[in-house]
C-alpha cells in the first residue's frame, strides 16, 4: 500500500460521560495512537462531553497523521452509536473532528454490545 | 408509585430486590408488589423471536407494556425495566471486571459474560434510562463493593424518598483497554 493511501481503524468507545479512542492498523494488531479520554465536566455534561471528545479526537488526529495515516474506518461502540438515528454526542464529535483534521473517513460501523440475559431488547429500541 | 430497577445482567437486581421485598410496606417504604419481568416474559411468552447467537429471547416490549398496564404500585425488576413507564428508575452498576466474575460464577458462558461486561463499561443501560426518562428520574447505585443488603438499603432510600437522582458517577471505560 502506498504511503499516500494508508488506512487505519479508529475504535471509538463512547460511554455516558467519557469518550476514548484507539487507532490501529487495518488488522487491529498494531496500535498507532491511543487517547486518554474526553471526560465530561460533571456539572455541565451536555456541553462538555462533545467538546472534550472533540479535543481528544484532535490530538489523536495529529498523532495519526504524523504516523502517515490518511484515512480511517470507524468502529463505534457506545450507547447512541447507532448512526442511523442519533449517535451519542461524544461519538459524533469525535468523527467530525477526525474529518475536519483532514483525515478521510471510510466505513462507519456500529458495534455497540447488547446487554442480554435470557432476553434482550429489540435492536434500535435502546431508547434512541 | 412505579419503580423500575434496571442494570446490566450481573449487577445484582434479582438479589437486591429479593431482599427489598421483605421491607416493602414497612416504615416509610411504600407497599409495592415486586415484578420480576424476565419471569413474566418467559411464562407469558412475551417475545417475538430468539436471538440464536446470544441464546436470548427478543422482548416484545409492546406486549410487556400492555401486561404492565394497570400495575401501578410495583417494583419492576429486569434489565429491560427502563423501557417502560416508571416514576423512578434505579440503575444498578458494577465494575465490568467484577461483573464478568459474578456472571462466570453464576455459570454463564464466556461470551455472555464478556458482552455484558462491555455493555456495562459503556454505560449502555444508564444512557438508555437517561434518554428515556430524563436525568431527574434516574438513580444510579454502584454495587461494586457493596454487600447485597447494602444495595437493598440504597434501593429502600430511593423508594422512601431519602435519596436524590444521580447518574454518571462511575466511569468504567478504562476496562475497554
Ligand atoms: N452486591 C453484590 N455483591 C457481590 N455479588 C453479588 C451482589 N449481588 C449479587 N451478587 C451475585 O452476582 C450474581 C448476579 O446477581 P443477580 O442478582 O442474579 O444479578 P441480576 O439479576 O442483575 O442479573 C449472583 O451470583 C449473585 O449471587
Ligand atoms: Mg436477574
Amino acid at each position: 500500500m502506498a504511503d499516500d493511501d494508508k488506512w487505519g481503524v479508529a475504535h471509538v468507545h463512547a460511554s455516558f460521560n467519557n469518550t476514548v479512542m484507539t487507532v490501529t492498523d487495518l488488522t487491529g494488531a498494531e496500535t498507532i495512537a491511543k487517547s486518554s479520554g474526553g471526560t465530561a465536566v460533571k456539572q455541565n455534561r451536555d456541553e462538555a462531553s462533545p467538546y472534550a471528545a472533540m479535543q481528544m479526537a484532535e490530538s489523536v488526529a495529529e498523532e495519526v497523521k504524523a504516523a502517515g495515516i490518511t484515512g480511517l474506518h470507524v468502529r463505534v461502540r457506545g450507547p447512541g452509536g447507532n448512526l442511523q438515528k442519533s449517535p451519542g454526542p461524544g461519538a459524533q464529535a469525535t468523527i467530525r473532528a477526525l474529518a475536519r483534521s483532514g483525515i478521510e473517513i471510510g466505513r462507519i460501523e456500529d458495534v455497540t454490545p447488547i446487554p442480554h440475559d435470557g432476553s434482550r431488547a429489540p435492536k434500535g429500541k435502546g431508547g434512541y | 408509585m412505579r419503580v423500575a430497577v434496571t442494570g446490566t445482567p450481573g449487577t445484582g437486581k434479582t438479589t437486591a430486590t429479593g431482599l427489598l421485598e421483605d421491607r416493602l410496606g414497612g416504615g416509610s417504604v411504600p407497599d409495592l408488589e415486586t415484578v420480576h419481568l424476565n419471569d413474566v416474559l418467559e411464562t407469558e411468552e412475551l417475545y417475538t423471536e430468539v436471538d440464536a447467537e446470544r441464546e436470548s429471547k427478543v422482548a416484545d416490549l409492546e406486549a410487556l407494556s400492555a401486561w404492565l398496564e394497570g400495575r401501578d404500585d410495583v417494583v419492576i425488576e429486569s434489565h429491560l425495566a427502563h423501557h417502560f413507564d416508571a416514576d423512578r428508575v434505579v440503575v444498578l452498576r458494577c465494575h465490568p471486571e467484577e461483573l464478568e466474575g459474578r456472571l462466570r460464577d453464576r455459570g454463564e458462558p464466556e461470551p455472555k459474560a464478556r458482552e455484558n461486561a462491555e455493555s456495562e463499561a459503556l454505560d449502555v443501560i444508564l444512557a438508555e434510562a437517561a434518554e428515556a426518562h430524563g436525568l431527574e428520574s434516574v438513580y444510579e447505585i454502584d454495587t461494586t463493593d457493596r454487600e447485597p443488603a447494602a444495595v437493598a438499603d440504597a434501593l429502600e432510600a430511593v423508594l422512601a424518598g431519602d435519596r436524590g437522582p444521580s447518574a454518571g458517577d462511575v466511569d468504567f471505560v478504562g476496562y475497554l483497554g
